[in-house]
């Protein structure tokens, strides 16, 4: 039981810092959290027909299709973080109208539906095989109930730790949040096109595994929550400041749009 | 509408860093040579379950899943994690490493599928 806790853990809180901050961030320029149950309907959805043809994916692009897929995610959900950036803070001091509030839902929406995506999958994979096929369905279903409340409780926890703050402060640490996500995010999808031969394999730039190891308690939160990495590549820093500059960029420019249009009004 | 002789040019000089490029990552991995390691999961644990590898060359690792479930091939010391099916094969490629060792696990199994490759 202990191992479906930890394996299911690792899964949910990955996601869960993400959906967490975009509650906040939504909630902070005034929007109903309608999205968000359909966000985990088409998250489920997706989940589950990801882990049903993952044996057909996995054949796609020589055998490389899961990298291909989950890369793709990645950097997706990266790229609509950075649009998140950019409309949030267009709408925080009322320069966003209702075109704005429009690219924001469904910006969250399709974020936390592909984040749900590539984490449940694993999760019903592991559920199916060894919970209901494998007769432990008890075990590993309690372990997962477990995992998943610890991971809903973090989340929970971070929401009104966001929330407590002024609606500014909560969007400017929510968006601080979001670049060291997607940040993380694009490292991972560097590493999945490396270990598919896609992007050509090199040797680390450094390793950090002796201070912070990545399978230690600390190394595994750093990974989840800031996407930590021991021993990255040079391609794996360079898109991940890639991202960097990009939701950055997305938030400075929607800063300077704002500041433009307050020198008109 | 036709472009402007400008934006052609633009485009061309744009193509060509492109292929620039593309030349430069090429020519960081024409000398590495590829080398195979078949690795089976077998009633979830791994076979070999310890190898050794060559350090500085580039590893193409074939995992067979002979067992009906799922299992996830997984290292924080490779940064490697893949789903392999049940009953399927899946390729990771690794490398090139540094002499040391790098252990594996698969991560549906954390407490019994272990191993390690050793680089030197």
């Amino acid at each position: 039981m202990t191992s479906a806790v930890i394996i299911i853990l690792r899964e949910v809180l990955e996601a869960m810092l993400l959906i967490c901050t975009l509650m906040a961030s939504s909630k902070a320029v005034n929007l109903k959290l309608k999205w968000l149950p359909i966000a985990i309907i088409l998250g489920i959805a997706g989940a589950l027909s990801y882990a049903l043809f993952l044996d057909v994916i996995s054949e796609m692009f020589e055998g490389f299709g899961q990298e291909i897929v989950n890369s793709s995610l990645l950097m997706l959900v990266a790229l609509i973080l950075a649009i998140h950036n950019f409309t949030v803070m267009r709408l925080a001091s009322d320069n966003g109208g209702r075109y704005h509030e429009k690219v924001l839902l469904t910006a969250v929406t399709a974020a936390v539906a592909m984040a749900m995506t590539r984490e449940g999958a694993e999760i019903y994979l592991y559920v199916y095989a060894y919970g209901i096929l494998a007769g432990e369905a008890t075990a590993v279903l309690s372990g997962a109930v477990i995992g998943a409340g610890i991971g809903l409780s973090i989340g929970t926890f971070v929401y009104y730790g966001l929330r407590m703050l002024s609606p500014r402060r909560c969007l400017l640490i929510c968006s601080a949040f979001l670049v060291v996500i997607a940040a993380g995010m694009a490292s991972q999808a560097a590493l999945y096109l490396s270990q598919a031969d896609i992007l050509h394999a090199q040797a680390p730039l450094w390793d950090t595994s002796s201070f912070i190891s990545e399978s230690s308690l600390l190394g595994e939160l750093l990974h989840a929550s800031l996407g930590y990495e021991a021993s990255p590549t040079l391609v794996q820093l360079l898109v991940c400041l890639a991202s960097v500059a990009l939701t950055v960029g997305a938030l400075l420019f929607a800063l300077v749009l704002n500041k433009r249009s307050e020198g008109d009004a | 509408m036709s472009m402007s002789r400008d934006t052609k040019k633009a485009t061309k000089l744009v193509w060509k860093a492109l292929g620039a490029l593309c030349l430069v990552l090429q020519s960081l991995v024409a000398h590495a040579q590829t080398l195979e390691v078949e690795l089976v999961i077998r009633e979830h644990l791994f076979y070999p379950s310890e190898f050794t590898v060559p350090a500085g060359k580039k590893i193409k690792l074939i995992i067979m899943n002979e067992d009906n479930t799922p299992e996830e091939f997984e290292s924080y010391e490779l940064n490697r994690e893949k789903v392999i099916m049940g009953n399927s094969r899946g390729i990771v490629f690794i490398g090139p490493l540094k002499p040391g060792i790098y252990p594996f696990f698969g991560e549906f199994n954390i407490k019994t599928a272990l191993g390690q490759i050793t680089a030197e």
